[in-house]
């Protein structure tokens, strides 16, 4: 039944409680956590937003340059965690030209800004600077989770400035079964939430996170800590990807009323009902090359609301990458290290 | 001119999470090296194991049952499957406080609040117990397979498998959702209808 006697057990704990207050000490002394190692410039500033291009890693990056949009939820700094684990840097050492949009910290001056601003302004602005800059007629555009659902919409309303589109573990289909945050969402009150405090504080959006798995989040993951406190480079891998799920932005307002209402609770992005200020977004426009990525074990996006893209855009070069993998481990883990970058980077460099 | 990489110190980790969950972990050996000690004394004495387990589990359940009852009995041990309700209490610190002098239709919408929580421990306490008599299933399983916990570790991993499971179920059904959207909606409502906003 138990394979272990009681005085096992007060073994255990003398261990576990002895390893607990050597540690205390190594945290005191770990020094600084850095996030974010590859060099990098920025080239265009609006607002809170700062495009940066990535220092290239060849001689001769491609003329095309690609644009990464991330979520505006969390960091993008988990794109470019550290030096084994960086997405960006394999997309770099695959001879590609890396722009990536910060969004910044939304604050109370944010308040009002909507989805228009986001697509219209913020990504028109970036992609338009892109294609003057590098003297592209158009450029690679690559959309990060809800950064993807913006992305469709902007390749949507402008086919014409977006060579090739990929999307990676984006909701397009927001009522799947098995889709938890909708689930979560859908008896919140909305209009309630943003009338009441202006913008989303990132701690209500970071406590639905952890929610999803609190017994391994916010329980067993500390627990587990104590094993390592005394290796210091695996300390400062926890303390990193601590830090990311921690840095939660507030959202704007206005812009996540219309990303709740619209996209989650009533599922319009696949019905073309999506209103970007004036314009429709119908993702049947969405005419360029697609290569849309899924993480199969993903908890947040789960697979089948990321492959709808399939059945409701426009292009006729189509084609997906099924990563094994959850939403956190396509970013991380030494397989998406292996397989995400140069999967993204050779399809690009075929078209 | 290169922008800078993203640095913090340590001091940005909250230590706190970490020592509140080791706290909570010590409290679960001790609940379980107590479980042990009464299960080995009773083997003495009782032939028949599996009733002697049955007999003492259920013992183990009643500690954490009390501390599902009355979180102050054992907080440490509470704060095993209320680790939830804790992460959201948290986050609403973070909110602007809630007025103090509320108007009638507040204070009502308070005691609105106060109830969508307790709907919502209780949801999680429903879960935690679920957990115990999956954590039990569990245990006659692998010991029938001779691969029963060989650490206290072990079990513990065990014991979150199963709350892992039996929460999975719960998050998933359509009480939760309407529990914790009401979680939610209520604290919105103790709040000035204009906002708090700038």
């Amino acid at each position: 039944m138990i394979q272990f006697s009681p005085e096992q057990i007060t073994e255990e704990l003398q261990e576990f409680a002895a390893r607990l207050a050597q540690g205390a000490k190594m945290l005191g002394e770990v020094g600084e956590i850095e996030a974010g190692v590859s060099p990098r410039d920025p080239v265009y500033q609006e607002d809170k937003l700062t495009l940066y291009r990535y220092r290239p890693r060849v001689a001769q990056p491609h003329p095309v340059p690609l644009l990464i949009v991330y979520a505006l939820v969390n960091r993008p700094y988990m794109m470019d965690l550290q030096e084994d684990r960086s997405l960006i840097r394999g997309l770099l050492d695959a001879g590609l030209d890396v722009y990536l949009i910060d969004w910044g910290y939304a604050d109370a001056e944010d308040r009002w800004l909507t989805l228009g601003d986001y697509v219209h302004r913020y990504i028109g602005h970036c992609v338009d600077v892109l294609r003057e800059r590098c003297a592209q007629d158009t450029i690679n555009l690559l959309g990060v989770c809800q950064g993807g659902a913006l992305s469709l919409c902007f390749a949507a309303l402008y086919p014409a400035k977006i060579r090739n589109l990929i999307t990676m573990v984006t909701p397009v289909d927001f009522h799947t079964p098995d889709n938890l945050l909708t689930h979560l969402i859908r008896h919140v009150e909305v209009d309630a939430l943003v009338d009441t405090f202006g913008n989303l504080p990132g701690q209500m959006l970071n406590f639905t996170f952890l929610s999803l798995s609190p017994f391994r989040l916010t329980g067993q993951k500390y627990v587990d800590v104590v094993d390592i406190l005394d290796d210091v480079q695996a300390l400062k891998n926890f303390l990193r990807m601590e830090k990311w799920i921690f840095d939660s932005p507030d959202q704007a307002g206005e812009a996540f009323r219309q990303f709740a209402k619209e996209f989650f609770q009533q599922n319009k992005l696949v019905r073309g009902e999506v209103m970007i200020g004036e314009q429709r977004v119908e993702l049947r426009n969405i005419t360029m090359p697609v290569l849309n990525v899924y993480a199969t074990q993903d908890h947040l996006v789960p697979p089948a609301a990321s492959k709808a893209l399939a059945e409701h855009c426009g292009s006729r070069d189509y084609s997906e990458f099924s990563f094994k993998g959850g939403h956190i481990g396509i970013y991380v883990s030494s397989r998406a290290q292996r397989e995400v970058p140069p999967t993204i980077a050779s399809w690009l460099l075929e078209r | 001119m290169a922008d800078q990489t993203i640095k913090s110190d340590a001091g940005m980790f909250d230590v706190e999470l970490l020592l509140k969950q080791a706290r909570t972990y010590l409290a679960f050996g001790e609940q379980t090296r107590q479980f042990a000690e009464r299960f080995q004394e009773s083997l003495r004495s009782e032939a028949d194991w599996v009733k002697a387990l049955r007999q003492h589990f259920d013992l183990f359940r009643e500690a954490m049952a009390q501390s599902a009852a009355d979180p102050n009995v054992n907080p440490e041990l509470a704060r095993l499957w209320t680790l939830n309700l804790d992460t959201w209490q948290q986050a609403v610190t973070s909110l602007p406080p809630v007025p103090f002098a509320l108007p009638d239709q507040q204070g009502a919408a308070w005691g609105d609040y106060q109830r969508a929580q307790a709907d919502y421990l209780e949801l999680l306490r429903q879960a935690a117990l679920a957990a115990l008599d999956l954590m039990e299933q569990r245990l006659h399983e692998q010991t029938d397979d001779a691969q029963p916990p060989g650490s206290l570790r072990g079990l513990y991993n065990l014991w979150v498998d199963c709350n892992e499971e039996t929460y999975g179920r719960m998050l998933r059904s359509p009480e939760y959702s309407l529990v914790s959207g009401r979680l939610f909606n209520t604290l919105f409502a103790c709040y000035p209808k204009d906002g708090i906003h700038p």
